[in-house]
């Protein structure tokens, strides 16, 4: 009786190791989602360019602006003044010259062309004279 | 069970564990937006007395709430498509001067961001008016 026991307890897989593997893959893909769309709000609805060139890769340096249809500006996710604004431009462009910082602007379709033009006045302000839109190339299904 | 014989491996939650896995990122997964980069320079604080007196030759290209003009004449979408062709096949490093009244929609500047961009204009300076 007591080697029959031994042998069904040998027979019984431990899916303890493969639970926490898939907890720990899980955590992973969690969060590395999060930290790629950090940067971005997904309020704004972006004007379609189909012919303008894809980005093919980050480049260092870029600081991304958004501005929703009422004008409103967002640094990732929290919405900032004018004041602020220029205070981080003014900081990046401080650290790493006014050449090597990289200004896009995503702005929303409805947004009118004056808050742009104050977001784009402040860079300008601070020596940055080169500054990207950014538009819908191809929409993800 | 015979003592020669191998244990059976259940594989049932290992399986039903995997699909749910499967699921869950089908149903996560969205493909990414490919998002274009439209490049413009502005024009110099110090530059924008000199501005107001454009030089004749240089393409201009104003837009307004409701439509658009280049070189002060009103055109639709389609044939602003076509002069900037025209303009492009004579040179692609030409100046495009884009004049955008405050109340226009920044979609209207983007429309003529990427005709620029189809027929391969590269320097285009953006104004506000």
């Amino acid at each position: 009786m007591a080697k029959k026991v031994k042998k069904n307890y040998e027979s019984n897989i431990d899916m303890t190791p493969m639970i926490d593997c898939v907890f720990q893959l899980m955590i992973f893909f969690i969060v590395t989602i999060q930290l790629d769309n950090d940067q971005i709000s997904e309020k704004i609805k972006l004007a379609q360019s189909p012919n303008g060139p894809k980005i093919e890769k980050k480049i260092p340096g870029t600081m991304i602006i958004q501005l929703d249809k009422d004008g409103n500006i967002l640094m990732g996710k929290a919405v900032c003044n004018e004041a602020a604004l220029r205070g981080i431009v003014g900081l990046a462009v401080n650290r790493m010259g006014p050449s090597q910082v990289n200004i896009m602007i995503r702005a929303d379709t409805k947004t009118k062309h004056y808050y742009v033009r104050r977001v784009m006045d402040i860079c300008t302000e601070k020596g940055i004279y080169k500054i990207q839109f950014a538009a819908m190339k191809k929409k993800g299904e | 069970m015979a003592k020669g014989e191998d244990p059976k491996l259940d594989m049932t939650p290992m399986i039903d564990c995997v699909f749910q896995l499967l699921i869950f990122f089908i149903v996560t997964l969205k493909p990414e937006d490919i998002i274009a980069h439209l490049d413009v320079n502005r024009p110099a604080p110090d530059a924008k007395a000199k501005q107001d007196e454009t030089p004749e030759d240089l393409i201009q290209v104003m837009i307004f709430r409701d439509g658009f003009n280049i070189n002060n004449r009103t055109v639709s979408l389609n044939t602003l498509q076509g002069v900037l062709a025209k303009l492009a096949s004579m040179s692609t490093t030409q100046t495009i001067l884009i004049k955008c009244a405050s109340d226009s929609p920044h979609e209207k500047l983007v429309q003529v961001l990427d005709l620029c961009s189809l027929v391969g204009l590269k320097n285009l300076s953006v104004m506000s008016m």
